[in-house]
């Protein structure tokens, strides 16, 4: 099969793709800002030092993927990052929701995360548009140990005696609830499908998610029930956000805000 | 009129901000090109190690500056490519003595694709033990895990290979 690849983006494909990268973007952005919140605060130092590392990785990432959509609307990517109003991000609730400071619940939120992000930089890595193949392609490799760290700690926490378990068990059973919404497609995804811009894999998404979790979970002796999103769900992927969003946004963007054309 | 191994010189004077090792031993230099008219702009294409390292723009900017200051060279322009792929395997001889030199060690060269990859013990860069294990595979930034050698009883760091 001759796959067609291209190394410039039609038009009637930039918006879709846009609503695309900036679910991915707006998801690490806030899971980056989330995890940074643990620096100091976390456990043990070695955590400390993962969930910093982790988290400025994330960012890290989310930045690349805001340059590529600055370039396609002529805007910084700190513009794209940090200025829009609320309702023009596509994260998904689980990602800015406050853990509590319950570590536990960190945890699960990045291994759901990690996981999932996993399989869509998978699917990205064999895009027709090729900029965007090789920068998945990279993304990728970089993050292969947020997923051994994050399972590594689900089985360690899991099988680790009684507490240790009720704790991962509550966590994973307060987090589930908003698991299914990361699912939640964007505008003008079938488009991206379609053009293989965002090429399917030979399973569906979901349930390949669920499949690899699902695994990890088992292994650390806890349950895990996760619901597929219903069809028509509107949720983050579409400007909908929760009641606590606008305070998450206002606390990131304080900064940016107060001179938004500086140069850092 | 500026040469390719003038501007290659200077690039070998400029290092990491943060280790002691050129952009050119550390394999980030992929390609400089002249144009030819104007004959006085270049156009220097680098290899992230990691997507948004905090010390590209600091590189960047030693660039445009050394290079901007070469006679004959008008204008300067550094262009971050992800293709090829950066990897450690880029990183010279010279270049690994001197990350040796400040308890940086390097992995060795991947054998050919087709042959299994084994994962040999990592050397000391103080005694030169294999007496060696990862106490974290995060360190202080992203290109490097933290290694412990039960011979001398110093930590270390080891460069990650992606």
């Amino acid at each position: 099969m001759v796959v067609m690849t291209m190394q410039a983006l039609p038009d009637e494909l930039k918006m879709p793709l846009a609503e695309l990268l900036l679910s991915i973007a707006d998801d690490k952005l806030m899971l980056g800002h989330r995890g940074s919140d643990w620096t100091g605060l976390a456990p043990i130092l070695e955590e400390d030092i993962a969930f910093s590392a982790i988290s400025q990785e994330e960012i890290a990432h989310a930045s690349a993927l805001y340059e590529m959509v600055g370039a396609m609307q002529g805007q910084r990517a700190d513009a794209v990052a940090f200025g829009r109003p609320p309702q023009g991000y596509r994260c998904a609730e689980l990602v800015t929701v406050s853990d509590e400071f319950d570590w536990a619940r960190a945890l699960v939120r990045q291994f759901f995360c990690d996981h999932f992000d996993a399989l869509r930089f998978d699917r990205l890595s064999r895009s027709a548009y090729e900029p965007l193949s090789a920068l998945a392609g990279r993304i990728l490799a970089e993050e292969a140990t947020h997923i051994e760290h994050a399972d590594l700690w689900m089985v360690q926490i899991g099988r680790g005696g009684d507490e240790s378990q009720q704790r991962m068990q509550a966590a994973l059973d307060l987090m589930s609830p908003l698991a299914g919404m990361l699912f939640e497609a964007t505008n003008g995804n079938d488009t991206l499908e379609q053009s293989k811009v965002y090429p399917v894999g030979d399973a569906d998404l979901f349930d390949r998610w669920l499949a690899d979790v699902q695994r990890v979970v088992t292994d650390a002796g806890l349950t895990l029930n996760v619901a597929r999103p219903a069809s028509d769900a509107i949720g983050g992927r579409h400007g909908r956000h929760h009641d606590g969003f606008v305070a998450v946004l206002d606390e990131m963007c304080e900064v940016y805000r107060i001179e938004p054309e500086a140069a850092w | 009129m500026v040469t390719r191994d003038a501007i290659l010189d200077v690039l070998r004077t400029i290092d990491d901000p943060e280790m002691p090792i050129s952009i050119v031993d550390l394999g980030i230099v992929e390609e400089v090109r002249m144009a030819d008219d104007p004959a006085d702009q270049v156009e220097i294409d680098i290899l992230p190690t990691f997507i948004g390292c905090p010390a590209l723009p600091m590189i960047e900017q030693d660039i445009t500056r050394k290079v901007g200051r070469l006679d004959g060279v008008e204008s300067v322009r550094v262009r971050f490519v992800y293709d090829p792929p950066w990897s450690v395997d880029r990183i010279t001889t010279e270049g690994r003595k001197s990350l040796e030199e400040i308890g940086v060690t390097v992995p060795d060269r991947a054998q050919s694709p087709e042959l299994v990859q084994i994962n040999l013990p990592v050397a000391c860069p103080f005694c030169k033990a294999t007496d060696t294990r990862v106490t974290s595979p995060f360190g202080p930034t992203r290109c490097r895990m933290i290694y412990y050698c039960d011979a001398c009883k110093n930590s270390f760091e080891h460069m990650k290979r992606l």
